[in-house]
Protein backbone atom coordinates (compact mmCIF):
# COMPACT_ATOMS: atom_id res chain seq x y z
CA UNK A 1 0.00 0.00 0.00
CA UNK A 2 2.46 2.71 0.96
CA UNK A 3 4.49 1.26 -2.20
CA UNK A 4 1.97 1.77 -4.34
CA UNK A 5 1.54 5.49 -3.03
CA UNK A 6 4.80 6.48 -3.69
CA UNK A 7 4.71 4.99 -7.09
CA UNK A 8 1.83 6.92 -7.61
CA UNK A 9 2.85 10.11 -6.19
CA UNK A 10 6.27 10.01 -8.22
CA UNK A 11 3.76 9.45 -11.60
CA UNK A 12 1.98 12.06 -11.08
CA UNK A 13 5.44 14.29 -10.08
CA UNK A 14 6.55 13.25 -14.07
CA UNK A 15 3.08 14.53 -15.02
CA UNK A 16 3.44 17.86 -13.47
CA UNK A 17 6.61 18.38 -14.60
CA UNK A 18 6.22 17.11 -17.93
CA UNK A 19 2.77 19.73 -18.42
CA UNK A 20 5.32 22.70 -16.32
CA UNK A 21 7.65 22.28 -19.54
CA UNK A 22 5.07 22.36 -22.24
CA UNK A 23 3.53 24.92 -20.71
CA UNK A 24 7.43 26.71 -20.67
CA UNK A 25 7.83 25.31 -23.98
CA UNK A 26 7.19 27.98 -26.64
CA UNK A 27 8.53 30.85 -24.83
CA UNK A 28 11.88 28.62 -24.17
CA UNK A 29 12.35 27.80 -27.53
CA UNK A 30 12.10 31.39 -28.58
CA UNK A 31 14.18 32.75 -26.64
CA UNK A 32 17.01 29.93 -27.55
CA UNK A 33 15.98 30.32 -31.19
CA UNK A 34 17.43 34.26 -30.47
CA UNK A 35 21.21 32.59 -30.19
CA UNK A 36 20.92 30.99 -33.37
CA UNK A 37 23.00 32.84 -36.22
CA UNK A 38 20.58 34.68 -38.69
CA UNK A 39 20.52 32.30 -41.40
CA UNK A 40 20.08 29.07 -38.79
CA UNK A 41 16.56 30.92 -37.59
CA UNK A 42 14.02 28.35 -38.49
CA UNK A 43 16.15 26.44 -41.31
CA UNK A 44 16.00 22.84 -42.46
CA UNK A 45 16.79 20.56 -41.06
CA UNK A 46 14.98 21.59 -37.58
CA UNK A 47 17.71 21.75 -34.67
CA UNK A 48 16.08 23.04 -31.60
CA UNK A 49 19.94 24.46 -30.07
CA UNK A 50 21.58 26.69 -32.24
CA UNK A 51 24.78 25.20 -34.00
CA UNK A 52 27.15 27.85 -32.14
CA UNK A 53 25.38 30.55 -29.27
CA UNK A 54 25.55 33.72 -30.80
CA UNK A 55 24.57 37.14 -29.15
CA UNK A 56 24.09 38.47 -32.41
CA UNK A 57 20.93 39.19 -32.50
CA UNK A 58 20.21 40.22 -29.23
CA UNK A 59 22.88 42.63 -29.45
CA UNK A 60 21.39 44.13 -33.04
CA UNK A 61 17.70 44.25 -31.47
CA UNK A 62 18.93 46.08 -28.21
CA UNK A 63 21.00 48.05 -30.30
CA UNK A 64 18.15 49.71 -31.93
CA UNK A 65 17.24 53.00 -30.70
CA UNK A 66 13.36 52.43 -31.31
CA UNK A 67 13.31 49.30 -29.63
CA UNK A 68 15.07 49.68 -26.32
CA UNK A 69 13.15 53.23 -26.04
CA UNK A 70 9.97 51.47 -26.21
CA UNK A 71 10.92 49.33 -23.94
CA UNK A 72 11.98 52.25 -21.71
CA UNK A 73 8.44 54.15 -22.27
CA UNK A 74 6.22 51.55 -22.21
CA UNK A 75 7.89 50.34 -18.96
CA UNK A 76 7.66 53.93 -17.17
CA UNK A 77 3.76 54.38 -18.90
CA UNK A 78 3.47 50.95 -16.84
CA UNK A 79 4.37 51.86 -13.79
CA UNK A 80 2.60 55.33 -13.78
CA UNK A 81 -0.45 53.10 -14.95
CA UNK A 82 -0.36 50.70 -11.91
CA UNK A 83 0.27 53.55 -9.64
CA UNK A 84 -2.68 56.19 -10.67
CA UNK A 85 -5.07 52.81 -11.35
CA UNK A 86 -4.50 52.13 -7.61
CA UNK A 87 -4.77 55.43 -6.07
CA UNK A 88 -7.87 56.07 -7.94
CA UNK A 89 -9.36 52.61 -7.40
CA UNK A 90 -8.88 52.27 -3.65
CA UNK A 91 -10.17 55.14 -2.81
CA UNK A 92 -13.90 54.84 -4.58
CA UNK A 93 -13.40 51.56 -3.04
CA UNK A 94 -12.76 52.74 0.40
CA UNK A 95 -16.03 55.16 0.23
CA UNK A 96 -18.23 52.68 -1.31
CA UNK A 97 -17.09 50.09 1.46
CA UNK A 98 -17.40 52.54 4.02
CA UNK A 99 -19.21 56.01 3.65
CA UNK A 100 -22.76 56.75 3.59
CA UNK A 101 -23.74 59.54 1.26
CA UNK A 102 -26.17 60.79 -0.67
CA UNK A 103 -26.83 59.01 -3.71
CA UNK A 104 -24.51 56.24 -2.45
CA UNK A 105 -26.39 53.96 -4.66
CA UNK A 106 -27.31 55.73 -7.67
CA UNK A 107 -23.60 56.09 -7.99
CA UNK A 108 -22.57 52.70 -7.27
CA UNK A 109 -24.82 51.51 -10.13
CA UNK A 110 -23.54 54.09 -12.63
CA UNK A 111 -20.06 52.69 -11.99
CA UNK A 112 -20.61 49.24 -12.11
CA UNK A 113 -22.80 49.28 -15.26
CA UNK A 114 -19.52 50.32 -17.11
CA UNK A 115 -18.02 47.10 -16.72
CA UNK A 116 -20.38 45.88 -18.83
CA UNK A 117 -19.48 47.42 -21.72
CA UNK A 118 -17.30 45.57 -23.73
CA UNK A 119 -14.42 47.36 -25.28
CA UNK A 120 -15.01 46.91 -28.71
CA UNK A 121 -18.34 48.58 -28.47
CA UNK A 122 -16.83 51.76 -27.97
CA UNK A 123 -13.20 51.26 -29.47
CA UNK A 124 -13.89 53.89 -32.56
CA UNK A 125 -15.83 56.60 -30.31
CA UNK A 126 -13.48 56.47 -27.69
CA UNK A 127 -10.65 57.42 -30.56
CA UNK A 128 -12.99 60.34 -31.45
CA UNK A 129 -13.43 61.31 -27.85
CA UNK A 130 -9.83 61.40 -27.67
CA UNK A 131 -9.05 62.96 -30.66
CA UNK A 132 -11.90 65.78 -29.74
CA UNK A 133 -9.70 66.41 -26.57
CA UNK A 134 -6.17 66.82 -28.43
CA UNK A 135 -5.06 63.52 -26.69
CA UNK A 136 -3.61 61.89 -29.89
CA UNK A 137 -0.33 61.12 -29.28
CA UNK A 138 1.10 61.93 -25.84
CA UNK A 139 0.98 59.77 -22.99
CA UNK A 140 -1.82 61.11 -21.57
CA UNK A 141 -4.03 59.16 -24.37
CA UNK A 142 -2.48 55.82 -23.28
CA UNK A 143 -2.76 56.21 -19.37
CA UNK A 144 -5.79 58.15 -18.76
CA UNK A 145 -8.73 56.14 -20.21
CA UNK A 146 -7.71 52.93 -18.71
CA UNK A 147 -6.82 53.79 -15.16
CA UNK A 148 -10.50 53.63 -13.97
CA UNK A 149 -12.11 50.38 -13.80
CA UNK A 150 -14.78 49.33 -11.94
CA UNK A 151 -14.00 45.76 -12.08
CA UNK A 152 -10.40 47.03 -9.96
CA UNK A 153 -12.51 49.10 -7.77
CA UNK A 154 -14.98 46.02 -7.00
CA UNK A 155 -12.23 43.90 -6.11
CA UNK A 156 -10.54 46.14 -3.86
CA UNK A 157 -13.78 47.01 -2.30
CA UNK A 158 -14.44 43.24 -1.70
CA UNK A 159 -11.42 43.53 -0.02
CA UNK A 160 -11.87 46.15 2.44
CA UNK A 161 -15.57 44.54 3.22
CA UNK A 162 -13.88 42.47 5.16
CA UNK A 163 -11.81 44.60 7.02
CA UNK A 164 -12.84 44.67 10.77
CA UNK A 165 -14.57 47.79 11.83
CA UNK A 166 -12.89 47.64 15.25
CA UNK A 167 -9.80 48.50 13.56
CA UNK A 168 -11.22 52.11 12.43
CA UNK A 169 -13.63 52.54 15.60
CA UNK A 170 -10.86 53.04 17.70
CA UNK A 171 -9.38 56.16 15.32
CA UNK A 172 -12.84 57.57 15.12
CA UNK A 173 -12.81 57.85 18.54
CA UNK A 174 -9.47 59.65 18.36
CA UNK A 175 -10.98 61.85 16.16
CA UNK A 176 -9.42 61.13 12.85
CA UNK A 177 -10.83 62.36 9.91
CA UNK A 178 -11.81 59.60 7.27
CA UNK A 179 -9.39 60.52 4.41
CA UNK A 180 -6.99 60.24 7.51
CA UNK A 181 -8.43 56.42 8.39
CA UNK A 182 -7.95 55.81 4.70
CA UNK A 183 -4.37 56.46 4.27
CA UNK A 184 -2.86 55.17 7.78
CA UNK A 185 -5.06 52.29 8.29
CA UNK A 186 -6.31 50.67 5.04
CA UNK A 187 -3.50 51.75 2.91
CA UNK A 188 -1.31 49.76 4.78
CA UNK A 189 -3.43 46.83 4.95
CA UNK A 190 -4.23 46.98 1.27
CA UNK A 191 -0.57 45.34 0.48
CA UNK A 192 -1.63 42.00 -0.85
CA UNK A 193 -4.57 43.57 -2.92
CA UNK A 194 -2.32 46.26 -4.53
CA UNK A 195 -0.17 43.58 -5.52
CA UNK A 196 -2.91 41.91 -7.34
CA UNK A 197 -4.17 45.09 -8.84
CA UNK A 198 -1.16 46.69 -9.28
CA UNK A 199 0.22 43.78 -11.49
CA UNK A 200 -2.74 43.56 -13.31
CA UNK A 201 -2.85 46.67 -14.40
CA UNK A 202 0.48 46.63 -15.02
CA UNK A 203 0.30 43.77 -17.82
CA UNK A 204 -2.56 45.47 -18.84
CA UNK A 205 -0.57 48.25 -20.19
CA UNK A 206 2.55 46.65 -21.19
CA UNK A 207 0.57 44.18 -23.36
CA UNK A 208 -1.83 46.72 -25.42
CA UNK A 209 -1.68 46.61 -28.53
CA UNK A 210 -4.65 47.77 -30.17
CA UNK A 211 -5.17 51.01 -28.62
CA UNK A 212 -2.01 52.08 -29.29
CA UNK A 213 -1.56 51.46 -32.38
CA UNK A 214 -4.93 53.54 -32.91
CA UNK A 215 -3.62 56.88 -30.76
CA UNK A 216 0.38 56.90 -31.51
CA UNK A 217 2.13 57.62 -34.29
CA UNK A 218 5.16 59.38 -32.46
CA UNK A 219 8.25 57.07 -32.63
CA UNK A 220 8.97 58.63 -29.16
CA UNK A 221 6.21 56.85 -27.30
CA UNK A 222 5.74 53.95 -29.86
CA UNK A 223 4.65 51.05 -27.16
CA UNK A 224 6.45 47.76 -27.00
CA UNK A 225 3.66 45.46 -28.64
CA UNK A 226 3.29 48.20 -30.97
CA UNK A 227 7.20 47.66 -32.23
CA UNK A 228 6.53 43.89 -32.50
CA UNK A 229 3.60 44.36 -34.33
CA UNK A 230 5.55 47.06 -36.67
CA UNK A 231 8.19 44.69 -36.64
CA UNK A 232 6.50 41.70 -37.80
CA UNK A 233 4.77 43.56 -41.16
CA UNK A 234 7.29 45.66 -41.95
CA UNK A 235 10.34 43.25 -41.31
CA UNK A 236 9.16 40.04 -41.31
CA UNK A 237 11.84 37.74 -43.00
CA UNK A 238 14.95 39.23 -40.12
CA UNK A 239 13.43 36.40 -37.81
CA UNK A 240 16.53 35.91 -35.70
CA UNK A 241 16.04 39.53 -34.55
CA UNK A 242 12.09 39.29 -34.13
CA UNK A 243 12.58 36.15 -31.77
CA UNK A 244 15.00 37.81 -29.51
CA UNK A 245 13.12 40.77 -29.85
CA UNK A 246 9.86 39.07 -28.72
CA UNK A 247 11.79 37.18 -25.87
CA UNK A 248 13.28 40.20 -24.40
CA UNK A 249 9.64 42.35 -24.66
CA UNK A 250 8.18 39.07 -22.41
CA UNK A 251 11.23 39.54 -19.98
CA UNK A 252 10.05 42.39 -17.89
CA UNK A 253 6.91 41.02 -16.91
CA UNK A 254 8.60 37.97 -16.46
CA UNK A 255 10.59 39.48 -13.95
CA UNK A 256 8.08 41.50 -12.01
CA UNK A 257 6.03 38.35 -11.93
CA UNK A 258 8.52 35.78 -10.54
CA UNK A 259 9.22 38.84 -7.30
CA UNK A 260 5.36 38.77 -6.91
CA UNK A 261 4.16 35.00 -7.94
CA UNK A 262 3.36 34.19 -3.79
CA UNK A 263 1.03 36.79 -3.70
CA UNK A 264 -0.40 36.67 -7.24
CA UNK A 265 -0.88 33.01 -6.93
CA UNK A 266 -2.67 33.52 -3.65
CA UNK A 267 -4.52 36.54 -4.84
CA UNK A 268 -6.31 33.78 -7.17
CA UNK A 269 -7.97 32.51 -4.03
CA UNK A 270 -9.41 35.77 -2.77
CA UNK A 271 -10.16 37.11 -5.59
CA UNK A 272 -13.79 36.52 -4.63
CA UNK A 273 -14.20 32.89 -6.05
CA UNK A 274 -14.38 30.36 -3.50
CA UNK B 1 -21.84 52.33 18.02
CA UNK B 2 -21.02 55.73 17.95
CA UNK B 3 -23.03 58.15 16.15
CA UNK B 4 -20.22 59.21 14.05
CA UNK B 5 -20.06 56.24 12.43
CA UNK B 6 -23.73 56.91 10.93
CA UNK B 7 -23.26 60.35 9.89
CA UNK B 8 -22.85 61.15 6.23
CA UNK B 9 -19.54 62.39 4.93
CA UNK B 10 -20.97 63.83 1.63
CA UNK B 11 -17.79 66.09 0.99
CA UNK B 12 -15.07 63.78 1.76
CA UNK B 13 -17.18 61.14 -0.34
CA UNK B 14 -17.50 63.18 -3.42
CA UNK B 15 -14.23 64.37 -3.38
CA UNK B 16 -12.68 60.92 -3.48
CA UNK B 17 -15.10 59.29 -5.54
CA UNK B 18 -14.80 62.60 -8.57
CA UNK B 19 -11.30 60.86 -10.07
CA UNK B 20 -13.24 57.80 -10.88
CA UNK B 21 -16.73 59.35 -11.65
CA UNK B 22 -14.98 61.57 -14.19
CA UNK B 23 -12.58 58.96 -16.04
CA UNK B 24 -15.41 56.31 -16.29
CA UNK B 25 -17.87 59.08 -18.31
CA UNK B 26 -15.32 60.50 -20.12
CA UNK B 27 -14.27 57.30 -21.18
CA UNK B 28 -16.72 54.95 -20.85
CA UNK B 29 -20.09 56.29 -20.68
CA UNK B 30 -19.51 59.20 -23.30
CA UNK B 31 -18.16 56.72 -26.28
CA UNK B 32 -20.63 54.20 -24.99
CA UNK B 33 -24.03 56.97 -25.24
CA UNK B 34 -22.23 58.50 -28.39
CA UNK B 35 -21.54 54.37 -30.19
CA UNK B 36 -25.73 54.46 -29.48
CA UNK B 37 -25.87 57.32 -31.00
CA UNK B 38 -24.15 56.96 -34.20
CA UNK B 39 -25.84 53.31 -34.61
CA UNK B 40 -28.82 54.41 -35.73
CA UNK B 41 -26.91 57.14 -38.29
CA UNK B 42 -25.45 57.07 -41.65
CA UNK B 43 -22.57 57.95 -40.37
CA UNK B 44 -19.19 58.76 -41.59
CA UNK B 45 -15.87 60.50 -40.97
CA UNK B 46 -16.65 62.73 -43.97
CA UNK B 47 -19.60 63.90 -44.62
CA UNK B 48 -23.03 64.92 -42.66
CA UNK B 49 -24.66 62.26 -40.92
CA UNK B 50 -28.37 61.20 -41.77
CA UNK B 51 -30.87 59.59 -39.30
CA UNK B 52 -31.43 55.94 -40.68
CA UNK B 53 -33.07 54.93 -37.41
CA UNK B 54 -32.84 50.45 -37.39
CA UNK B 55 -31.35 50.35 -40.98
CA UNK B 56 -27.46 49.83 -39.46
CA UNK B 57 -29.17 46.84 -37.39
CA UNK B 58 -31.33 45.89 -39.99
CA UNK B 59 -27.99 45.60 -42.40
CA UNK B 60 -25.64 43.70 -39.99
CA UNK B 61 -28.41 41.49 -39.11
CA UNK B 62 -28.62 40.28 -42.34
CA UNK B 63 -24.95 40.41 -43.56
CA UNK B 64 -23.77 36.88 -44.33
CA UNK B 65 -20.21 38.24 -43.93
CA UNK B 66 -21.19 38.81 -40.32
CA UNK B 67 -23.38 35.87 -39.57
CA UNK B 68 -20.37 33.87 -40.67
CA UNK B 69 -17.87 35.20 -38.34
CA UNK B 70 -20.20 34.79 -35.21
CA UNK B 71 -20.36 31.40 -36.69
CA UNK B 72 -16.30 31.28 -36.41
CA UNK B 73 -16.11 32.78 -33.21
CA UNK B 74 -18.53 30.10 -31.62
CA UNK B 75 -16.10 27.29 -33.98
CA UNK B 76 -13.50 29.27 -32.23
CA UNK B 77 -15.21 28.79 -28.49
CA UNK B 78 -16.19 25.35 -29.00
CA UNK B 79 -12.38 24.75 -29.49
CA UNK B 80 -10.85 26.35 -26.84
CA UNK B 81 -13.11 26.27 -23.60
CA UNK B 82 -14.07 22.57 -23.65
CA UNK B 83 -10.15 21.97 -24.39
CA UNK B 84 -9.14 24.13 -21.58
CA UNK B 85 -11.45 22.71 -19.31
CA UNK B 86 -10.81 19.77 -19.04
CA UNK B 87 -7.07 19.76 -18.78
CA UNK B 88 -7.09 22.38 -16.40
CA UNK B 89 -9.94 20.11 -14.67
CA UNK B 90 -7.26 17.21 -14.92
CA UNK B 91 -4.37 18.93 -14.62
CA UNK B 92 -5.85 20.83 -11.07
CA UNK B 93 -6.36 17.51 -9.39
CA UNK B 94 -2.26 16.57 -10.74
CA UNK B 95 -1.18 19.62 -8.34
CA UNK B 96 -3.00 19.17 -5.63
CA UNK B 97 -1.64 15.57 -5.08
CA UNK B 98 1.90 16.49 -5.71
CA UNK B 99 4.15 18.04 -3.22
CA UNK B 100 4.44 21.11 -1.80
CA UNK B 101 7.74 22.06 -3.41
CA UNK B 102 7.07 20.47 -7.12
CA UNK B 103 3.23 21.99 -6.65
CA UNK B 104 5.03 25.43 -6.27
CA UNK B 105 7.21 25.22 -9.27
CA UNK B 106 4.89 23.69 -11.73
CA UNK B 107 1.73 26.27 -10.61
CA UNK B 108 4.63 29.02 -11.16
CA UNK B 109 5.26 27.74 -14.59
CA UNK B 110 1.89 27.08 -15.82
CA UNK B 111 0.92 30.75 -14.69
CA UNK B 112 3.29 32.27 -17.14
CA UNK B 113 1.95 32.05 -20.54
CA UNK B 114 -1.57 33.84 -18.46
CA UNK B 115 0.45 37.08 -18.00
CA UNK B 116 2.26 36.63 -21.60
CA UNK B 117 0.57 39.20 -24.51
CA UNK B 118 -1.41 37.99 -27.25
CA UNK B 119 0.70 39.70 -29.35
CA UNK B 120 4.40 37.61 -27.98
CA UNK B 121 2.18 34.82 -28.33
CA UNK B 122 0.87 35.19 -31.90
CA UNK B 123 4.80 35.33 -32.73
CA UNK B 124 5.94 32.43 -30.89
CA UNK B 125 3.21 30.92 -32.73
CA UNK B 126 3.67 31.81 -36.06
CA UNK B 127 7.07 30.69 -35.59
CA UNK B 128 5.57 27.14 -34.47
CA UNK B 129 3.85 27.22 -37.33
CA UNK B 130 6.73 28.40 -40.14
CA UNK B 131 6.33 25.88 -42.94
CA UNK B 132 10.17 25.15 -43.48
CA UNK B 133 11.77 25.44 -40.24
CA UNK B 134 8.85 25.26 -37.74
CA UNK B 135 8.50 23.02 -34.79
CA UNK B 136 4.88 21.93 -35.67
CA UNK B 137 6.24 20.84 -39.20
CA UNK B 138 8.97 19.13 -37.53
CA UNK B 139 6.94 17.02 -35.29
CA UNK B 140 4.87 16.32 -37.83
CA UNK B 141 7.95 15.31 -39.77
CA UNK B 142 9.11 12.88 -36.65
CA UNK B 143 5.82 10.41 -37.52
CA UNK B 144 6.47 10.34 -41.10
CA UNK B 145 3.81 12.98 -42.02
CA UNK B 146 4.10 15.52 -44.80
CA UNK B 147 4.76 18.89 -43.34
CA UNK B 148 1.45 21.78 -43.64
CA UNK B 149 1.11 25.33 -44.20
CA UNK B 150 -0.77 25.38 -41.10
CA UNK B 151 -1.74 28.80 -40.91
CA UNK B 152 -2.81 29.40 -45.25
CA UNK B 153 -5.22 25.99 -45.26
CA UNK B 154 -8.88 26.78 -44.53
CA UNK B 155 -9.18 23.78 -42.26
CA UNK B 156 -6.50 24.10 -39.94
CA UNK B 157 -6.03 27.84 -39.80
CA UNK B 158 -8.90 28.27 -36.71
CA UNK B 159 -7.97 24.92 -35.12
CA UNK B 160 -3.64 26.88 -35.05
CA UNK B 161 -5.36 29.73 -33.85
CA UNK B 162 -7.40 27.89 -30.74
CA UNK B 163 -4.11 26.50 -30.00
CA UNK B 164 -2.28 29.51 -28.52
CA UNK B 165 -5.68 30.64 -27.07
CA UNK B 166 -5.74 27.23 -24.64
CA UNK B 167 -2.09 27.93 -23.82
CA UNK B 168 -2.52 31.20 -22.96
CA UNK B 169 -5.81 30.51 -20.78
CA UNK B 170 -5.03 27.29 -19.62
CA UNK B 171 -2.90 28.50 -16.03
CA UNK B 172 -4.73 30.66 -14.73
CA UNK B 173 -7.91 28.47 -15.34
CA UNK B 174 -5.74 25.33 -13.44
CA UNK B 175 -5.02 27.53 -10.75
CA UNK B 176 -8.90 28.76 -10.23
CA UNK B 177 -9.75 25.34 -10.07
CA UNK B 178 -6.85 24.54 -7.72
CA UNK B 179 -8.32 26.92 -5.19
CA UNK B 180 -11.45 25.65 -5.59
CA UNK B 181 -10.38 21.98 -4.88
CA UNK B 182 -8.59 22.66 -2.16
CA UNK B 183 -12.04 24.45 -0.70
CA UNK B 184 -13.43 20.75 -0.80
CA UNK B 185 -12.89 19.47 2.85
CA UNK B 186 -10.86 16.52 3.08
CA UNK B 187 -13.12 15.06 5.78
CA UNK B 188 -15.53 14.38 2.47
CA UNK B 189 -13.20 12.54 1.35
CA UNK B 190 -12.25 10.58 4.09
CA UNK B 191 -15.65 9.73 4.91
CA UNK B 192 -16.02 8.43 1.18
CA UNK B 193 -12.88 6.22 1.82
CA UNK B 194 -14.70 4.73 5.20
CA UNK B 195 -17.45 3.60 3.26
CA UNK B 196 -15.06 2.28 0.96
CA UNK B 197 -15.14 4.33 -2.38
CA UNK B 198 -12.78 4.40 -4.67
CA UNK B 199 -10.66 7.56 -6.57
CA UNK B 200 -13.40 7.40 -9.56
CA UNK B 201 -16.06 7.25 -7.33
CA UNK B 202 -14.51 10.57 -5.06
CA UNK B 203 -14.42 12.70 -8.07
CA UNK B 204 -18.00 11.19 -9.19
CA UNK B 205 -19.62 12.14 -6.06
CA UNK B 206 -17.77 14.55 -4.34
CA UNK B 207 -15.55 16.02 -6.37
CA UNK B 208 -17.52 17.60 -9.73
CA UNK B 209 -20.62 18.33 -7.94
CA UNK B 210 -18.66 20.79 -5.67
CA UNK B 211 -16.87 22.06 -8.32
CA UNK B 212 -20.43 23.09 -10.24
CA UNK B 213 -19.97 26.71 -9.34
CA UNK B 214 -16.34 27.17 -10.60
CA UNK B 215 -16.91 24.99 -13.64
CA UNK B 216 -19.97 27.16 -14.06
CA UNK B 217 -18.06 30.86 -13.59
CA UNK B 218 -14.80 29.22 -15.83
CA UNK B 219 -17.42 28.07 -18.48
CA UNK B 220 -19.05 31.75 -18.72
CA UNK B 221 -16.08 33.95 -18.47
CA UNK B 222 -14.06 31.72 -20.80
CA UNK B 223 -17.28 31.69 -23.03
CA UNK B 224 -17.27 35.49 -23.40
CA UNK B 225 -13.35 36.17 -23.15
CA UNK B 226 -13.45 33.86 -26.48
CA UNK B 227 -15.79 34.76 -28.57
CA UNK B 228 -14.63 38.52 -28.23
CA UNK B 229 -10.67 37.47 -29.14
CA UNK B 230 -9.53 39.17 -32.24
CA UNK B 231 -5.53 39.79 -31.71
CA UNK B 232 -4.64 36.05 -32.20
CA UNK B 233 -6.46 36.50 -35.63
CA UNK B 234 -5.18 39.83 -36.59
CA UNK B 235 -1.36 38.99 -35.94
CA UNK B 236 -1.52 35.37 -36.88
CA UNK B 237 -3.42 35.41 -40.42
CA UNK B 238 -5.18 38.95 -40.29
CA UNK B 239 -8.57 36.84 -40.31
CA UNK B 240 -7.68 34.80 -43.91
CA UNK B 241 -7.37 32.45 -45.38
CA UNK B 242 -10.70 33.32 -46.69
CA UNK B 243 -12.06 34.89 -43.79
CA UNK B 244 -11.54 31.36 -42.02
CA UNK B 245 -10.49 33.01 -39.00
CA UNK B 246 -12.35 36.47 -38.80
CA UNK B 247 -14.22 36.43 -35.55
CA UNK B 248 -16.94 38.71 -35.16
CA UNK B 249 -14.58 41.58 -33.14
CA UNK B 250 -12.03 40.98 -36.01
CA UNK B 251 -14.97 41.56 -38.31
CA UNK B 252 -15.96 44.94 -36.34
CA UNK B 253 -12.30 46.00 -36.10
CA UNK B 254 -11.50 45.43 -39.92
CA UNK B 255 -14.49 47.94 -40.77
CA UNK B 256 -13.10 50.68 -38.54
CA UNK B 257 -10.36 50.28 -40.03
CA UNK B 258 -11.47 50.23 -44.25
CA UNK B 259 -14.73 51.98 -43.90
CA UNK B 260 -15.73 54.80 -44.82
CA UNK B 261 -19.06 54.44 -43.28
CA UNK B 262 -18.85 53.11 -39.42
CA UNK B 263 -22.65 53.17 -38.20
CA UNK B 264 -22.81 49.11 -39.62
CA UNK B 265 -20.23 48.24 -37.37
CA UNK B 266 -21.27 50.35 -34.29
CA UNK B 267 -24.13 48.50 -34.72
CA UNK B 268 -22.58 45.12 -34.98
CA UNK B 269 -20.28 45.59 -31.68
CA UNK B 270 -23.94 46.48 -30.04
CA UNK B 271 -25.75 43.57 -30.66
CA UNK B 272 -22.53 41.56 -29.73
CA UNK B 273 -22.57 43.63 -26.59
CA UNK B 274 -26.46 43.08 -25.76
CA UNK B 275 -25.47 39.54 -25.31
CA UNK B 276 -22.07 39.25 -23.74
CA UNK B 277 -23.36 42.58 -21.47
CA UNK B 278 -26.53 39.78 -20.75
CA UNK B 279 -24.04 37.34 -19.74
CA UNK B 280 -21.55 39.12 -17.84
CA UNK B 281 -24.29 40.73 -16.10
CA UNK B 282 -25.81 37.61 -15.08
CA UNK B 283 -22.21 36.22 -13.76
CA UNK B 284 -21.51 39.29 -11.56
CA UNK B 285 -25.32 39.47 -9.70
CA UNK B 286 -24.50 35.00 -9.00
CA UNK B 287 -20.85 35.98 -7.22
CA UNK B 288 -22.20 39.23 -5.89
CA UNK B 289 -24.87 37.38 -4.21
CA UNK B 290 -22.85 34.73 -2.65
CA UNK B 291 -21.04 37.25 -1.11
CA UNK B 292 -23.21 39.21 0.22
CA UNK B 293 -24.60 35.72 2.53
CA UNK B 294 -21.01 35.17 3.76
CA UNK B 295 -19.87 38.44 4.19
Amino acid sequence: MQKRGSIQSGLLTIVGGLVAFVALFPLIWVVIAGFKGKTEVLATPFRFFPKQWLTENYAEILGDPLFSRAMLVTFGGAVLFAVLTLLINSSAAYVFARLEFRFKKILWVYVIMTMFVPAMSILLTSFIVVNKLGMLDTLAVLVLPGIASAGQMFFIRQFYLNIPLALEEAALIDGAGRFRIFTSIFIPMSFPVFVIVGIGAYLGYWNSFVWPTMTITNPDLTQIMQYLYNFRSERGSEMGLLMAGTGLAAAPTLILFLIFQRYIIKGIKISGLK
Amino acid sequence: MFKRNFRQDNAMAYTMLLPILALLTIFVIIPFVYSLYVSFYNWSFYQESTFVGFRNYYLVLTDDVFGKSVWIGLKFTLMVVPCTLILSFLFANIIKNIGPKMGSFVKTAIYIPTIISGIVASVIFVFIYDYTGGLANYLLGLFGVEPKAWLADVGSALPSIAAPAVWLGFGITSLIMLAGLYDIPESYYEAAELEGAGAFKKMWYITIPLMRNIVLYLLVTGFTANISQYELSLVMTGGGPLDATTTPNLYIFNHFRNDVMVGNSIAASLLLFVVLGAISAIIFRVLNSEKAVDG
